[in-house]
Protein backbone atom coordinates (compact mmCIF):
# COMPACT_ATOMS: atom_id res chain seq x y z
CA UNK A 1 0.00 0.00 0.00
CA UNK A 2 2.80 2.06 0.58
CA UNK A 3 4.02 1.82 -3.19
CA UNK A 4 0.78 2.82 -4.12
CA UNK A 5 0.64 5.89 -2.03
CA UNK A 6 4.19 6.34 -3.46
CA UNK A 7 3.18 5.83 -6.77
CA UNK A 8 -0.10 7.87 -6.98
CA UNK A 9 2.68 10.60 -6.25
CA UNK A 10 0.94 14.23 -5.51
CA UNK A 11 -2.27 13.10 -6.81
CA UNK A 12 -2.72 10.86 -3.89
CA UNK A 13 -1.97 13.64 -1.56
CA UNK A 14 -4.41 16.01 -3.12
CA UNK A 15 -7.33 13.74 -1.36
CA UNK A 16 -5.82 14.08 1.84
CA UNK A 17 -6.70 16.36 4.10
CA UNK A 18 -5.18 20.19 2.76
CA UNK A 19 -1.90 20.34 4.38
CA UNK A 20 0.43 23.35 3.42
CA UNK A 21 -2.10 24.36 1.27
CA UNK A 22 -4.78 25.26 4.35
CA UNK A 23 -2.39 27.04 6.47
CA UNK A 24 -1.89 30.09 3.44
CA UNK A 25 -5.57 30.23 3.69
CA UNK A 26 -5.84 30.36 -0.21
CA UNK A 27 -9.16 29.35 -1.83
CA UNK A 28 -9.24 25.98 -3.83
CA UNK A 29 -7.25 27.23 -6.50
CA UNK A 30 -4.17 26.77 -5.05
CA UNK A 31 -5.24 23.09 -5.22
CA UNK A 32 -6.14 24.13 -8.94
CA UNK A 33 -2.47 25.17 -9.23
CA UNK A 34 -1.02 21.93 -7.58
CA UNK A 35 -2.83 19.54 -9.77
CA UNK A 36 -1.63 21.59 -12.96
CA UNK A 37 1.87 20.40 -11.64
CA UNK A 38 1.13 17.25 -11.03
CA UNK A 39 2.65 14.73 -13.37
CA UNK A 40 -0.09 12.21 -14.05
CA UNK A 41 1.78 8.50 -14.49
CA UNK A 42 -0.99 7.43 -17.17
CA UNK A 43 1.18 4.36 -17.86
CA UNK A 44 4.73 3.15 -18.68
CA UNK A 45 7.02 4.44 -21.36
CA UNK A 46 6.53 1.74 -23.69
CA UNK A 47 2.34 2.32 -23.93
CA UNK A 48 2.92 6.28 -24.53
CA UNK A 49 5.21 4.81 -27.58
CA UNK A 50 2.42 2.65 -28.53
CA UNK A 51 -0.02 5.40 -28.45
CA UNK A 52 2.20 8.16 -30.59
CA UNK A 53 3.36 5.24 -33.25
CA UNK A 54 1.64 5.32 -36.46
CA UNK A 55 1.67 1.86 -36.94
CA UNK A 56 1.13 0.03 -34.27
CA UNK A 57 1.09 -3.54 -35.59
CA UNK A 58 3.72 -3.26 -37.85
CA UNK A 59 4.13 -7.11 -38.10
CA UNK A 60 0.46 -7.72 -38.74
CA UNK A 61 0.35 -4.80 -41.79
CA UNK A 62 3.45 -6.54 -43.20
CA UNK A 63 1.81 -10.00 -43.14
CA UNK A 64 -1.34 -8.34 -44.22
CA UNK A 65 -0.13 -7.05 -47.49
CA UNK A 66 2.88 -9.88 -47.95
CA UNK A 67 0.87 -12.79 -49.25
CA UNK A 68 -1.22 -10.81 -51.59
CA UNK A 69 1.68 -9.14 -53.12
CA UNK A 70 3.63 -12.31 -53.20
CA UNK A 71 0.69 -13.61 -55.10
CA UNK A 72 0.23 -11.05 -57.47
CA UNK A 73 4.17 -10.64 -58.44
CA UNK A 74 4.85 -14.48 -58.37
CA UNK A 75 1.27 -14.63 -60.93
CA UNK A 76 3.14 -12.17 -63.21
CA UNK A 77 6.55 -13.48 -62.90
CA UNK A 78 5.98 -16.63 -62.72
CA UNK A 79 7.88 -17.65 -66.12
CA UNK A 80 10.95 -16.27 -64.45
CA UNK A 81 10.84 -18.07 -61.36
CA UNK A 82 10.70 -21.05 -62.70
CA UNK A 83 9.33 -23.43 -65.87
CA UNK A 84 7.08 -25.85 -64.26
CA UNK A 85 3.53 -24.73 -64.10
CA UNK A 86 3.10 -27.33 -61.37
CA UNK A 87 5.33 -25.16 -58.99
CA UNK A 88 3.93 -21.96 -59.51
CA UNK A 89 0.31 -23.05 -59.36
CA UNK A 90 0.75 -24.86 -55.97
CA UNK A 91 2.86 -21.97 -55.32
CA UNK A 92 0.63 -19.03 -55.88
CA UNK A 93 -2.35 -21.51 -54.65
CA UNK A 94 -0.57 -21.57 -51.08
CA UNK A 95 -0.04 -18.11 -50.94
CA UNK A 96 -3.52 -17.55 -51.44
CA UNK A 97 -4.61 -19.99 -48.96
CA UNK A 98 -1.89 -18.15 -46.42
CA UNK A 99 -3.37 -14.64 -47.16
CA UNK A 100 -6.95 -15.80 -46.55
CA UNK A 101 -6.27 -17.23 -42.97
CA UNK A 102 -4.42 -14.58 -41.62
CA UNK A 103 -6.30 -11.88 -43.39
CA UNK A 104 -9.19 -13.58 -41.80
CA UNK A 105 -8.24 -14.41 -38.91
CA UNK A 106 -5.32 -12.52 -38.01
CA UNK A 107 -4.73 -8.87 -39.17
CA UNK A 108 -8.75 -7.95 -39.83
CA UNK A 109 -9.26 -8.69 -35.48
CA UNK A 110 -5.19 -6.84 -35.00
CA UNK A 111 -5.76 -3.76 -37.74
CA UNK A 112 -9.44 -2.74 -37.97
CA UNK A 113 -11.07 -4.90 -35.08
CA UNK A 114 -13.34 -6.31 -36.93
CA UNK A 115 -14.31 -9.80 -37.51
CA UNK A 116 -16.55 -12.70 -39.19
CA UNK A 117 -16.99 -15.99 -38.90
CA UNK A 118 -19.41 -19.19 -39.76
CA UNK A 119 -20.78 -20.84 -36.80
CA UNK A 120 -22.89 -24.40 -37.11
CA UNK A 121 -25.26 -24.88 -33.93
CA UNK A 122 -26.74 -28.14 -32.67
CA UNK A 123 -29.36 -27.83 -35.23
CA UNK A 124 -26.77 -27.90 -37.84
CA UNK A 125 -27.78 -24.56 -39.53
CA UNK A 126 -25.33 -22.30 -39.74
CA UNK A 127 -25.17 -18.77 -39.13
CA UNK A 128 -22.29 -16.32 -39.96
CA UNK A 129 -21.56 -13.87 -37.59
CA UNK A 130 -20.00 -10.23 -38.23
CA UNK A 131 -18.58 -8.54 -35.33
CA UNK A 132 -16.60 -5.36 -34.72
CA UNK A 133 -15.01 -3.71 -31.38
CA UNK A 134 -16.33 -0.27 -31.19
CA UNK A 135 -14.72 0.71 -27.73
CA UNK A 136 -11.03 2.03 -29.07
CA UNK A 137 -8.30 0.15 -26.82
CA UNK A 138 -4.72 1.36 -25.57
CA UNK A 139 -3.42 -1.10 -28.69
CA UNK A 140 -6.24 0.14 -31.33
CA UNK A 141 -5.37 0.21 -34.66
CA UNK A 142 -4.60 4.06 -35.89
CA UNK A 143 -5.64 5.58 -39.13
CA UNK A 144 -2.76 4.34 -41.12
CA UNK A 145 -3.05 1.12 -40.27
CA UNK A 146 -7.09 0.92 -40.96
CA UNK A 147 -6.07 2.63 -44.78
CA UNK A 148 -3.52 -0.10 -45.57
CA UNK A 149 -6.23 -2.78 -44.54
CA UNK A 150 -8.46 -1.46 -46.56
CA UNK A 151 -6.63 -0.44 -49.66
CA UNK A 152 -4.69 -3.78 -49.35
CA UNK A 153 -8.12 -5.23 -48.84
CA UNK A 154 -10.06 -3.63 -52.29
CA UNK A 155 -7.34 -3.11 -54.98
CA UNK A 156 -6.23 -7.07 -54.77
CA UNK A 157 -9.50 -8.60 -55.75
CA UNK A 158 -9.64 -5.88 -58.21
CA UNK A 159 -6.40 -6.95 -59.85
CA UNK A 160 -7.12 -10.74 -60.09
CA UNK A 161 -10.15 -9.64 -61.93
CA UNK A 162 -8.39 -8.16 -64.33
CA UNK A 163 -6.03 -11.21 -64.29
CA UNK A 164 -9.14 -13.36 -65.23
CA UNK A 165 -9.79 -11.06 -68.11
CA UNK A 166 -6.82 -11.28 -69.29
CA UNK A 167 -6.70 -15.09 -68.86
CA UNK A 168 -9.99 -15.38 -70.74
CA UNK A 169 -9.05 -13.01 -73.48
CA UNK A 170 -5.08 -14.50 -73.83
CA UNK A 171 -6.98 -18.50 -73.82
CA UNK A 172 -4.54 -19.23 -71.38
CA UNK A 173 -7.13 -21.05 -69.67
CA UNK A 174 -4.68 -23.39 -67.74
CA UNK A 175 -4.31 -20.59 -65.32
CA UNK A 176 -8.31 -20.33 -65.21
CA UNK A 177 -8.96 -22.54 -62.05
CA UNK A 178 -5.91 -20.65 -60.17
CA UNK A 179 -7.24 -16.96 -61.14
CA UNK A 180 -10.80 -17.79 -60.32
CA UNK A 181 -9.52 -19.30 -56.83
CA UNK A 182 -8.30 -16.30 -56.08
CA UNK A 183 -10.34 -14.67 -57.12
CA UNK A 184 -13.24 -15.85 -54.69
CA UNK A 185 -10.63 -15.78 -51.73
CA UNK A 186 -9.99 -12.36 -51.95
CA UNK A 187 -13.54 -11.21 -52.54
CA UNK A 188 -14.75 -13.65 -49.38
CA UNK A 189 -12.68 -11.38 -47.43
CA UNK A 190 -13.64 -8.66 -48.58
CA UNK A 191 -17.27 -8.78 -48.35
CA UNK A 192 -16.78 -10.41 -44.73
CA UNK A 193 -14.96 -7.31 -43.73
CA UNK A 194 -16.83 -4.68 -45.25
CA UNK A 195 -20.29 -6.66 -43.87
CA UNK A 196 -18.84 -5.97 -40.49
CA UNK A 197 -18.03 -2.34 -41.16
CA UNK A 198 -21.53 -1.90 -42.78
CA UNK A 199 -23.37 -3.56 -40.13
CA UNK A 200 -22.73 -0.85 -37.82
CA UNK A 201 -24.98 1.22 -39.83
CA UNK A 202 -28.65 -0.45 -38.62
CA UNK A 203 -30.52 1.34 -41.55
CA UNK A 204 -27.76 -1.00 -44.31
CA UNK A 205 -27.79 -3.93 -42.36
CA UNK A 206 -31.42 -3.73 -42.43
CA UNK A 207 -31.66 -3.61 -46.23
CA UNK A 208 -28.86 -6.46 -46.10
CA UNK A 209 -31.20 -8.51 -43.60
CA UNK A 210 -34.25 -7.92 -46.21
CA UNK A 211 -31.59 -9.07 -49.32
CA UNK A 212 -31.33 -12.37 -47.81
CA UNK A 213 -34.30 -13.07 -46.27
CA UNK A 214 -33.17 -13.81 -43.02
CA UNK A 215 -35.59 -11.46 -40.80
CA UNK A 216 -34.86 -8.84 -38.91
CA UNK A 217 -31.05 -8.01 -37.62
CA UNK A 218 -30.66 -8.14 -33.76
CA UNK A 219 -27.82 -5.44 -32.98
CA UNK A 220 -27.07 -6.30 -29.55
CA UNK A 221 -25.14 -4.21 -26.70
CA UNK A 222 -22.05 -6.51 -26.99
CA UNK A 223 -21.26 -5.70 -30.53
CA UNK A 224 -22.61 -8.58 -32.28
CA UNK A 225 -24.01 -8.59 -35.43
CA UNK A 226 -25.26 -11.55 -37.49
CA UNK A 227 -27.12 -12.55 -40.41
CA UNK A 228 -30.46 -14.08 -38.41
CA UNK A 229 -32.19 -12.96 -35.59
CA UNK A 230 -31.35 -15.86 -33.58
CA UNK A 231 -30.10 -14.88 -30.22
CA UNK A 232 -26.52 -15.62 -29.68
CA UNK A 233 -25.33 -17.51 -26.12
CA UNK A 234 -21.93 -15.97 -26.35
CA UNK A 235 -20.42 -19.09 -28.39
CA UNK A 236 -17.46 -17.67 -29.95
CA UNK A 237 -15.88 -19.95 -32.32
CA UNK A 238 -13.73 -18.13 -34.25
CA UNK A 239 -11.80 -19.44 -37.31
CA UNK B 1 -32.26 -23.75 16.21
CA UNK B 2 -30.03 -26.99 17.29
CA UNK B 3 -30.49 -28.53 13.53
CA UNK B 4 -29.40 -25.87 11.97
CA UNK B 5 -25.80 -25.38 14.05
CA UNK B 6 -23.87 -27.52 11.36
CA UNK B 7 -25.49 -26.89 8.17
CA UNK B 8 -22.60 -26.25 5.76
CA UNK B 9 -23.06 -25.66 2.16
CA UNK B 10 -19.61 -27.09 0.75
CA UNK B 11 -18.21 -24.33 -1.47
CA UNK B 12 -17.65 -25.63 -4.92
CA UNK B 13 -21.31 -26.16 -5.72
CA UNK B 14 -21.49 -27.01 -9.24
CA UNK B 15 -22.90 -24.25 -11.97
CA UNK B 16 -25.04 -25.77 -14.22
CA UNK B 17 -25.30 -25.12 -17.95
CA UNK B 18 -22.58 -25.16 -20.55
CA UNK B 19 -20.73 -22.18 -21.31
CA UNK B 20 -18.46 -24.00 -24.20
CA UNK B 21 -15.91 -20.74 -24.97
CA UNK B 22 -12.72 -22.94 -26.63
CA UNK B 23 -9.90 -22.27 -25.91
CA UNK B 24 -7.93 -19.39 -27.62
CA UNK B 25 -10.93 -17.59 -28.05
CA UNK B 26 -10.09 -13.81 -28.39
CA UNK B 27 -12.59 -11.25 -28.65
CA UNK B 28 -11.22 -7.91 -29.86
CA UNK B 29 -12.17 -6.57 -26.65
CA UNK B 30 -8.75 -8.10 -25.41
CA UNK B 31 -5.35 -6.55 -25.64
CA UNK B 32 -2.54 -7.86 -26.95
CA UNK B 33 0.55 -7.37 -25.35
CA UNK B 34 2.42 -9.39 -27.64
CA UNK B 35 1.81 -10.21 -31.29
CA UNK B 36 3.11 -13.75 -31.39
CA UNK B 37 1.25 -15.05 -28.56
CA UNK B 38 -2.30 -14.89 -29.88
CA UNK B 39 -1.48 -15.71 -33.53
CA UNK B 40 0.64 -18.97 -32.14
CA UNK B 41 -3.04 -19.90 -30.35
CA UNK B 42 -4.95 -19.39 -33.56
CA UNK B 43 -2.56 -21.65 -35.88
CA UNK B 44 -2.46 -24.09 -32.75
CA UNK B 45 -5.89 -24.62 -32.82
CA UNK B 46 -6.90 -24.72 -36.65
CA UNK B 47 -4.26 -27.30 -36.92
CA UNK B 48 -5.28 -29.73 -34.33
CA UNK B 49 -8.64 -29.07 -35.72
CA UNK B 50 -7.55 -30.32 -39.20
CA UNK B 51 -5.65 -33.25 -37.42
CA UNK B 52 -8.65 -34.37 -35.40
CA UNK B 53 -10.22 -34.60 -38.51
CA UNK B 54 -7.93 -36.19 -40.25
CA UNK B 55 -8.07 -38.75 -37.23
CA UNK B 56 -12.00 -39.00 -37.77
CA UNK B 57 -12.05 -39.95 -41.54
CA UNK B 58 -9.68 -43.18 -41.04
CA UNK B 59 -11.68 -43.72 -37.86
CA UNK B 60 -14.81 -43.33 -39.09
CA UNK B 61 -17.62 -43.18 -36.54
CA UNK B 62 -20.70 -40.77 -36.23
CA UNK B 63 -19.78 -37.78 -34.46
CA UNK B 64 -20.28 -34.20 -34.91
CA UNK B 65 -16.65 -33.10 -35.23
CA UNK B 66 -16.50 -33.50 -38.57
CA UNK B 67 -19.54 -31.98 -39.56
CA UNK B 68 -19.30 -28.71 -36.66
CA UNK B 69 -15.60 -27.26 -37.40
CA UNK B 70 -15.53 -27.57 -40.93
CA UNK B 71 -12.82 -26.31 -42.51
CA UNK B 72 -11.28 -26.47 -46.22
CA UNK B 73 -7.61 -26.80 -45.04
CA UNK B 74 -7.49 -30.36 -45.35
CA UNK B 75 -8.98 -30.64 -48.38
CA UNK B 76 -6.70 -28.18 -50.00
CA UNK B 77 -3.54 -30.44 -48.72
CA UNK B 78 -5.13 -33.44 -49.75
CA UNK B 79 -5.99 -32.09 -53.25
CA UNK B 80 -2.94 -30.66 -54.16
CA UNK B 81 -0.84 -33.77 -52.79
CA UNK B 82 -3.03 -36.09 -55.15
CA UNK B 83 -2.70 -33.73 -58.01
CA UNK B 84 1.00 -33.73 -57.64
CA UNK B 85 1.10 -37.17 -57.17
CA UNK B 86 -0.95 -37.77 -60.19
CA UNK B 87 1.53 -35.30 -62.62
CA UNK B 88 4.04 -37.76 -63.36
CA UNK B 89 6.47 -35.24 -65.17
CA UNK B 90 6.78 -32.35 -66.28
CA UNK B 91 3.76 -30.68 -66.42
CA UNK B 92 3.73 -29.08 -70.06
CA UNK B 93 5.04 -32.33 -72.09
CA UNK B 94 1.79 -33.40 -73.80
CA UNK B 95 2.72 -37.33 -73.99
CA UNK B 96 2.54 -37.77 -70.18
CA UNK B 97 1.11 -40.52 -68.81
CA UNK B 98 -1.03 -38.26 -65.87
CA UNK B 99 -3.99 -36.17 -66.33
CA UNK B 100 -2.72 -32.47 -66.03
CA UNK B 101 -2.94 -30.61 -62.88
CA UNK B 102 -5.48 -28.55 -62.79
CA UNK B 103 -7.90 -31.38 -64.10
CA UNK B 104 -7.78 -33.23 -61.33
CA UNK B 105 -7.90 -29.65 -59.06
CA UNK B 106 -10.74 -29.07 -61.49
CA UNK B 107 -13.01 -32.23 -60.48
CA UNK B 108 -12.33 -32.66 -57.20
CA UNK B 109 -13.76 -29.06 -56.25
CA UNK B 110 -16.35 -29.15 -59.15
CA UNK B 111 -17.02 -32.21 -58.28
CA UNK B 112 -17.50 -31.56 -54.65
CA UNK B 113 -19.51 -28.54 -55.61
CA UNK B 114 -21.85 -30.52 -57.36
CA UNK B 115 -22.94 -33.20 -55.03
CA UNK B 116 -23.03 -30.78 -52.39
CA UNK B 117 -25.71 -28.76 -54.79
CA UNK B 118 -27.13 -32.10 -55.34
CA UNK B 119 -27.47 -32.84 -51.89
CA UNK B 120 -29.15 -29.55 -51.27
CA UNK B 121 -31.33 -29.64 -53.82
CA UNK B 122 -32.91 -32.92 -52.13
CA UNK B 123 -33.53 -31.11 -49.00
CA UNK B 124 -30.47 -31.71 -47.19
CA UNK B 125 -29.98 -30.14 -43.50
CA UNK B 126 -26.12 -29.74 -44.15
CA UNK B 127 -24.57 -26.56 -44.94
CA UNK B 128 -22.78 -25.92 -47.90
CA UNK B 129 -19.34 -25.84 -46.74
CA UNK B 130 -19.78 -28.47 -43.83
CA UNK B 131 -20.45 -30.76 -47.04
CA UNK B 132 -17.50 -29.83 -49.51
CA UNK B 133 -15.29 -30.01 -45.93
CA UNK B 134 -16.52 -33.74 -45.39
CA UNK B 135 -15.51 -34.62 -49.00
CA UNK B 136 -12.62 -32.89 -49.11
CA UNK B 137 -11.12 -34.81 -46.10
CA UNK B 138 -13.13 -38.32 -47.13
CA UNK B 139 -10.19 -38.21 -50.33
CA UNK B 140 -7.42 -39.21 -47.35
CA UNK B 141 -8.08 -43.11 -48.35
CA UNK B 142 -7.69 -42.75 -51.81
CA UNK B 143 -4.27 -40.29 -51.58
CA UNK B 144 -3.28 -42.69 -49.21
CA UNK B 145 -3.79 -45.82 -52.43
CA UNK B 146 -2.03 -42.75 -54.88
CA UNK B 147 1.10 -42.81 -52.85
CA UNK B 148 0.64 -46.76 -52.04
CA UNK B 149 0.24 -47.03 -56.36
CA UNK B 150 3.30 -45.13 -56.89
CA UNK B 151 5.36 -47.14 -54.90
CA UNK B 152 4.41 -50.30 -56.35
CA UNK B 153 5.00 -48.60 -59.77
CA UNK B 154 8.45 -47.49 -58.89
CA UNK B 155 9.13 -51.76 -58.32
CA UNK B 156 7.47 -52.79 -62.11
CA UNK B 157 4.63 -52.48 -64.08
CA UNK B 158 3.35 -55.55 -64.60
CA UNK B 159 0.04 -57.82 -64.03
CA UNK B 160 1.52 -58.02 -60.35
CA UNK B 161 1.75 -54.45 -59.53
CA UNK B 162 -1.59 -54.15 -61.33
CA UNK B 163 -3.62 -56.84 -59.67
CA UNK B 164 -1.82 -54.97 -55.99
CA UNK B 165 -2.70 -51.23 -57.38
CA UNK B 166 -6.52 -52.71 -58.30
CA UNK B 167 -7.24 -54.30 -54.74
CA UNK B 168 -5.57 -51.63 -53.08
CA UNK B 169 -7.55 -48.83 -54.97
CA UNK B 170 -11.31 -50.75 -54.53
CA UNK B 171 -10.49 -51.18 -50.81
CA UNK B 172 -9.84 -47.20 -50.15
CA UNK B 173 -12.47 -46.28 -52.52
CA UNK B 174 -14.68 -48.40 -50.63
CA UNK B 175 -13.36 -46.40 -47.77
CA UNK B 176 -13.89 -43.37 -48.76
CA UNK B 177 -17.45 -43.85 -50.02
CA UNK B 178 -18.07 -45.33 -46.86
CA UNK B 179 -16.52 -42.88 -44.51
CA UNK B 180 -18.59 -39.67 -46.66
CA UNK B 181 -21.57 -41.86 -46.56
CA UNK B 182 -21.17 -42.44 -42.94
CA UNK B 183 -21.34 -38.56 -42.54
CA UNK B 184 -23.37 -36.80 -45.30
CA UNK B 185 -26.71 -39.33 -45.54
CA UNK B 186 -27.50 -38.49 -42.00
CA UNK B 187 -28.60 -35.19 -43.26
CA UNK B 188 -31.03 -36.66 -45.44
CA UNK B 189 -34.60 -38.29 -45.20
CA UNK B 190 -34.28 -41.92 -45.31
CA UNK B 191 -36.15 -42.27 -48.74
CA UNK B 192 -33.39 -39.90 -50.20
CA UNK B 193 -30.50 -41.72 -49.04
CA UNK B 194 -29.73 -43.70 -51.91
CA UNK B 195 -30.03 -40.64 -54.12
CA UNK B 196 -27.63 -38.85 -52.14
CA UNK B 197 -24.96 -41.45 -51.96
CA UNK B 198 -24.79 -42.43 -55.83
CA UNK B 199 -23.32 -39.06 -57.15
CA UNK B 200 -20.88 -39.81 -53.79
CA UNK B 201 -20.01 -42.90 -55.41
CA UNK B 202 -19.92 -41.68 -58.62
CA UNK B 203 -16.84 -38.83 -57.49
CA UNK B 204 -15.20 -41.41 -56.01
CA UNK B 205 -15.02 -43.58 -58.07
CA UNK B 206 -13.60 -41.57 -60.91
CA UNK B 207 -11.07 -40.38 -58.82
CA UNK B 208 -9.89 -44.04 -58.18
CA UNK B 209 -9.91 -44.56 -61.90
CA UNK B 210 -7.63 -41.63 -62.81
CA UNK B 211 -5.46 -43.27 -59.61
CA UNK B 212 -5.95 -46.69 -61.01
CA UNK B 213 -5.30 -46.11 -64.87
CA UNK B 214 -2.23 -44.00 -63.40
CA UNK B 215 1.42 -44.71 -65.42
CA UNK B 216 4.40 -42.96 -64.95
CA UNK B 217 6.56 -41.69 -68.26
Amino acid sequence: DEAGRGAGGMLGGQRGPPGPCALTGSPPQALVDDTEDVSLDFGSEEELALRKARIRHPLATFFHLFFRVSAIVTYLFCDWFSNSFVACFVTILLLLSFDFWSVKNVTGRLLVGLRWWNQIDEDGKSHWMFEAKRVPTIAASTEAEARIFWLGLIICPVIWTLFLFSTLFSLKLKWLALVIAGISLQAANLYGYTHCKLGGQKRISRVTSRLFGTGDVAQRQSRRISEDGTEEHGKTVPR
Amino acid sequence: FPGLADVSISQDIPVEGEITVPVGSHSPDEDYSTLDEPVRDTIMRDLKAVGKKFVHVMYPRKSSALLRDWDLWGPLVLCVSLALMLQGGSADSKDDGGPQFAEVFVIIWFGAVVITLNSKLLGGTISFFQSLCVLGYCVLPLTVAMLVCRLVLLAGAGTISFIIRLIVVVAMFGWSTLASTAFLADSQPPNRKALVVYPIFLFYFVISWMILTFTPQ
